[in-house]
């Protein structure tokens, strides 16, 4: 099985490959900060798999806190860096 | 199989040193904070395959989770109007570089670079370095994750230092700037339903790697930037804290850390003759104690960091006017 677990994460790991193209070209800020969310989710993934392959049990709480933490990274765009498109609204 | 986890790792290690360039090369300042976010995200990844899961899960929780948070709210507060031009289009102007002056900080990189690689290529092929002392005492240590023996116990003079580093910044912080108290507009129903659900989720994973950490990879830092997430996700709901609790309490909260740190220090200075010096019978409870009031501490600390201001300046100048 350990084969089949690394060679699983290496096509995630390719996956990122795929993201980071996003990343790059945009065009707006969302594309971008999307594409960081699915860089969070496939790390978790990832570490899951590494887990397993690994047997190491730690992994599983990186992996853990991957999750919780990318939440905070979403949230913290659209409050902060976001423009508020109801504010913009109102002015005009 | 072997086979895999080298081409795993090369392709990791090529795509860090790629990230780190783009992140640090890119003009357009919210397309470098997401790519400083994905090298957090590939760097706990390299961490782990380094056989290092402390340090990746240091990582996670502060290289990719809290700097991202950190980093963004910084970015609104830098251009709150050339940021909107940013965002609707993009606009990928010609930056027109100055390259004149850029050649010293070149050389002085390419000189450090180059003691570290000679460093590095200098070590022996095999070194235990302190593994096996570390490894021979642990059982009086009271922790079985030899990371955390090392940095509670037979390093505690360290940590005591990093956590006072935390409050120093804060300190810097709060010289600068004072803190926006008022709360914010109803940030609409998923997000104040998401902090609900969420904050709970983040004390207790936080309580978990507190616990963890003696004897697995876990601790301190890690427990505490979790906490602090849950305070960063609070603020950005549009929750502010009463002023009350804003002088005296918030004050108390951030050095209870450093300050049982230090009374422990003294104590064991007078009574073993050894600053931090843990009489074995009582150190696992000894560490855990020092652990839970650095957790709260730090956690409390990057929270009051990304509010970004002294909160009781703010008070005084409402009173004021």
């Amino acid at each position: 099985m350990q084969p089949l677990y690394l060679a699983l994460a290496l096509f995630l790991l390719l996956n990122l490959g795929a993201g980071m193209w996003r990343v790059l070209r945009g065009p707006t800020a969302a594309d971008r900060m999307l594409a960081a969310q699915l860089f969070g989710t496939t790390a978790v993934a990832i570490l899951l798999l590494l887990a397993q392959a690994t047997a190491n049990a730690a992994l599983r709480d990186i992996a853990l806190v991957f999750a919780l933490l990318a939440t905070m990274t979403a949230v913290a765009f659209v409050r902060r860096a976001w423009p508020n498109r109801e504010a913009n609204h109102e002015s005009k | 199989m072997t086979l895999l986890t080298w081409i795993f790792d090369s392709l990791l290690g090529l795509s860090l040193l790629w990230l780190a360039w783009r992140a640090l090369a890119c003009p357009n300042l919210f397309k470098a904070i997401v790519l400083f976010v994905a090298f957090g995200l590939l760097m706990a990844l390299a961490w782990v395959r380094l056989a290092a899961p402390d340090v990746a899960l240091a990582e996670a929780a502060i290289g990719a989770g809290l700097t991202g948070a950190l980093l963004m709210a910084a970015l609104a507060k830098l251009h709150p109007t050339e940021a909107h031009n940013d965002f609707a289009v993009p606009p990928e102007k010609n930056v027109t570089k100055v390259w004149s002056w850029q050649w010293l900080p070149a050389i002085t990189i390419l000189l450090v670079t180059t003691g570290l690689g000679y460093v590095v290529l200098s070590l022996p092929p095999y070194a235990t370095g302190l593994s096996t002392e570390v490894a021979a005492n642990l059982e009086i240590s009271g922790a079985s994750n030899p990371v955390t023996a090392v940095l509670l116990n037979f390093r505690g003079y360290d940590t005591l230092l990093e956590i006072v580093v935390l409050l120093l910044a804060l300190l810097g912080v709060w010289s600068l700037n004072s803190a926006d108290l008022d709360h914010k507009a109803a940030p609409g129903i998923v997000l104040d339903t998401l902090a609900r659900l969420l904050t709970p989720i983040f004390i207790l994973v936080a309580a978990y790697l507190l616990w963890v950490g003696a004897h697995a990879p876990g601790g301190a830092f890690q427990a505490g930037a979790v906490l602090g997430a849950a305070g960063v996700l609070l603020l950005l709901a549009g929750w502010r804290p009463r002023t009350g609790l804003m002088a005296l309490p918030l004050r108390l909260v951030l050095v209870i850390g450093p300050a049982i740190f230090v009374i422990v220090a003294m104590l064991t200075l007078l009574i073993a003759g050894q600053m931090l010096e843990y009489p074995p019978t009582q150190a696992g409870a000894l560490i855990l104690i020092l652990e839970t009031a650095a957790t709260v501490s730090i956690g409390v600390t990057l929270a009051a960091l990304f509010l970004g201001g002294d909160p009781r300046k703010n008070n005084r100048n409402k009173n004021h006017t």
